[in-house]
């Protein structure tokens, strides 16, 4: 029987500090055996948990895309009170990690062909929209969706991550890019200025044949969902990615469930139509 | 039972059958401790607590202890993988177990199983496990097993089930396994007389009057579908503690928690030796489901309160089609302000 409770090992490749707080880092992790990379096939949307040895573990969402095949991407902010996130801050490329995974329901890719796309994003919780944004961007994905729009909000012009990569997706035209911060704070900052769920409904976009998956802490996916409903996104149209306190993963240790669901085994994924039918207990 | 073929054995010969296959077994049985009763290994000399009621801490121990190394770690970081062989690579058997918490261990086996994950902790483990139960001749004021499908002599979850008729004892297969243990004992055995299986009868009629409590929830899962909001989860905790006790008494309660902990010589150096370690948590206390970022999804007790009986009567039987709860009465006895789940039930099964 195979344990699922044992971490892979994983060295560190390259460690990038993605915000002006510097406490976003973005791990590039490779696999220290090929036979493990081989095993860890994931979907956009999907997490894993990172183990330190003599320190514990911490769920996170996978940031690469299946498309990249030599490391696996994790982007961890480091809490005051979290542990394993403020001993892999001090980590340095050479170092050896484990990751458990992947786990989790990610989110439907074969359903998301076909349609249009909204994704939205705020705070670091970009981080599995970033996975999905690169997986359609893809050469050899991109024909299989329609039109792609990225709004994307942070608290101010230092936040936003994944900045180099932001400006890669802007010169394309086959994306829409609309970044907005809460707070200009004084920067020369030429995008929108305002919280995410009021950008949106200033630019209004159309709900025809438009799937919209919204990820970011849960005041602003709570605020951001009644325009898209008011724009005419149906709930079974808006995705949406929870977090909980997890221990062990798989949904053995009956500690983040809502309701009879187990986040990190019938999702983190969710439609807001699912959610309607879960306990009101994020 | 009516066709089952029971064999009959004197109470006196059981310990030397049981000293005769300790090479191949962890022999569990209940014994007395601190004036309790508790499943402990079967020592020389020592006598198994024949007419002990029930033990006060659950033998799901047993098969789910409550601290386990998942694996240890040291030099190089290497994973070394911990305890899931039993001791000596020895079968276990769990002998004299009442059919209440033998029933759950099979709804535990729900949770460690699974198509996507399985637990091979509790799994290699449970796989080579007997289970003999003991059919209760004198059931607690608080036991309530008939309102969850139990009775005094329930085999759900035995592999044999055992019967107390004073000097004498009858056994009964219920399993193959439990028939291939007793084919391997013969020697041991005798065929039933219809006296004995008289006598059976009419102590289980007995006992399974001794039952008085009874709590309707028949459809409580049902009940509980719509009543997530329902305005009783304000005071139906309001005695409550958080003491966790009845979380670690009770047989079928299984979350857990995953710490890692290092050798304090080697705190400094960057791999460090240690365990990582799996042990019993509970639903009642406050940092289960406290996030990093301080928040906290059940911030008080009306909510943990309410996702133990939730848990318990509501999701599981939506995930795994069983109520987990088997009426042993242990979190009714035990809780330190008499906090009585059988009441808890029927007042949110006539609540609005």
């Amino acid at each position: 029987m195979s344990n699922p409770y044992l971490p892979l090992p994983v060295t560190i490749k390259k460690i990038m500090v993605e915000n002006e707080a510097r406490d976003i880092k973005t791990f590039d992790l490779k696999f220290n055996d090929k036979k493990d990379a081989d095993k860890f096939k994931y979907t956009c949307g999907q997490f894993a948990e990172i183990s330190i040895l003599g320190v514990g573990e911490a769920p996170v969402g996978i940031a690469s895309s299946p498309m990249d095949e030599d490391f696996v991407q994790f982007t961890v902010k480091k809490y005051q009170t979290g542990v394993v996130t403020s001993h892999l801050h001090n980590l340095y490329p050479g170092d050896v990690i484990g990751i458990r995974g992947p786990y989790g329901n990610g989110f439907p890719i074969k359903d998301l062909e076909g349609s249009n796309l909204l994704i939205i994003g705020g705070g670091f919780a970009l981080t599995t929209l970033r996975s999905l944004t690169k997986y359609v961007l893809h050469k050899k994905n991109r024909e299989r969706f329609k039109d792609i729009n990225l709004l994307y909000g942070a608290r101010g012009p230092g936040e936003i991550i994944y900045k180099s990569e932001i400006d890669e997706w802007d010169k394309r035209d086959d994306i829409n890019i609309i970044l907005t911060v809460d707070d200009r704070c004084g920067l020369d900052w030429r995008g929108c200025v305002g919280l995410v769920p009021n950008i949106l409904k200033e630019k209004a976009p159309s709900s025809n044949n438009c799937i919209a998956l919204v990820c970011g802490p849960f005041i602003m996916v709570k605020y951001t969902i009644p325009p898209l409903l008011d724009l005419g996104f149906v709930p079974e149209k808006i995705f949406t990615s929870l977090e909980m306190r997890m221990k062990c993963g798989i949904g053995k240790c009956g500690r983040c469930n809502i309701g009879s669901k187990y986040v990190c085994k019938d999702g983190p994924v969710f439609t807001y139509k699912e959610l309607q039918g879960m306990p009101n207990e994020y | 039972m009516e066709n089952k073929k029971f064999k009959a054995i004197k109470k006196k010969d059981i310990l030397k059958l049981l000293e005769s296959i300790a090479e191949e077994y962890n022999i569990f049985v209940p014994v007395e401790e601190n004036g309790d009763a508790r499943f402990s290994v079967l020592k020389p000399g020592q006598d198994i607590y024949w007419d002990y009621r029930n033990t006060k801490i659950s033998p799901k121990e047993i098969l789910f202890p409550q601290t386990e190394t998942l694996f240890s770690f040291g030099e190089g970081a290497e994973v070394k993988t911990g305890g899931s062989a039993a001791a000596g690579g020895k079968e276990y058997l769990i002998f004299g177990i009442r059919p209440c918490d033998a029933q759950a261990i099979s709804l535990l086996n729900k949770v460690f199983e699974g198509e996507d994950f399985k637990d091979p902790y509790y799994l290699e483990r449970r796989k080579k496990t007997t289970v003999i139960a003991l059919a209760c001749n004198k059931p607690q004021i608080d036991c309530f097993c008939t309102s969850l499908n139990g009775k005094p002599d329930n085999e759900e979850g035995s592999d044999i089930i055992l019967f107390d008729l004073g000097e004498d004892i009858l056994a009964g297969a219920v399993t193959k396994k439990g028939e291939k243990f007793i084919e391997k004992l013969n020697k041991w055995f005798k065929e039933a007389g219809k006296q004995d299986i008289t006598k059976k009868d009419k102590l289980m009629d007995l006992s399974l009057k001794k039952i008085q409590s009874q709590v309707d929830i028949q459809n409580i899962k049902e009940k509980l579908d719509n009543d997530f909001g329902a305005s009783f989860w304000n005071e139906i905790h309001q005695k409550c503690l958080g003491c966790g006790i009845c979380t670690y008494l009770c047989p079928t309660c299984h979350c857990f928690d995953i710490t890692d902990e290092i050798n304090p010589e080697t705190a400094d150096s960057k791999t460090p030796k240690g365990r990582r370690v799996r042990c019993w948590d509970s639903c009642m206390y406050p940092l289960f489901t406290m996030h990093a970022s301080g928040h906290n999804p059940r911030p008080t007790f009306k909510e943990r309160m309410r996702q133990r009986i939730m848990h318990k009567f509501n999701y599981c039987p939506e995930n795994f089609g069983e109520i987990f709860c088997v009426g042993c009465g242990r979190c009714v006895r035990n809780c330190p302000v008499n906090i009585d789940i059988r009441e808890m039930l029927i007042y949110i099964g006539s609540a609005k």
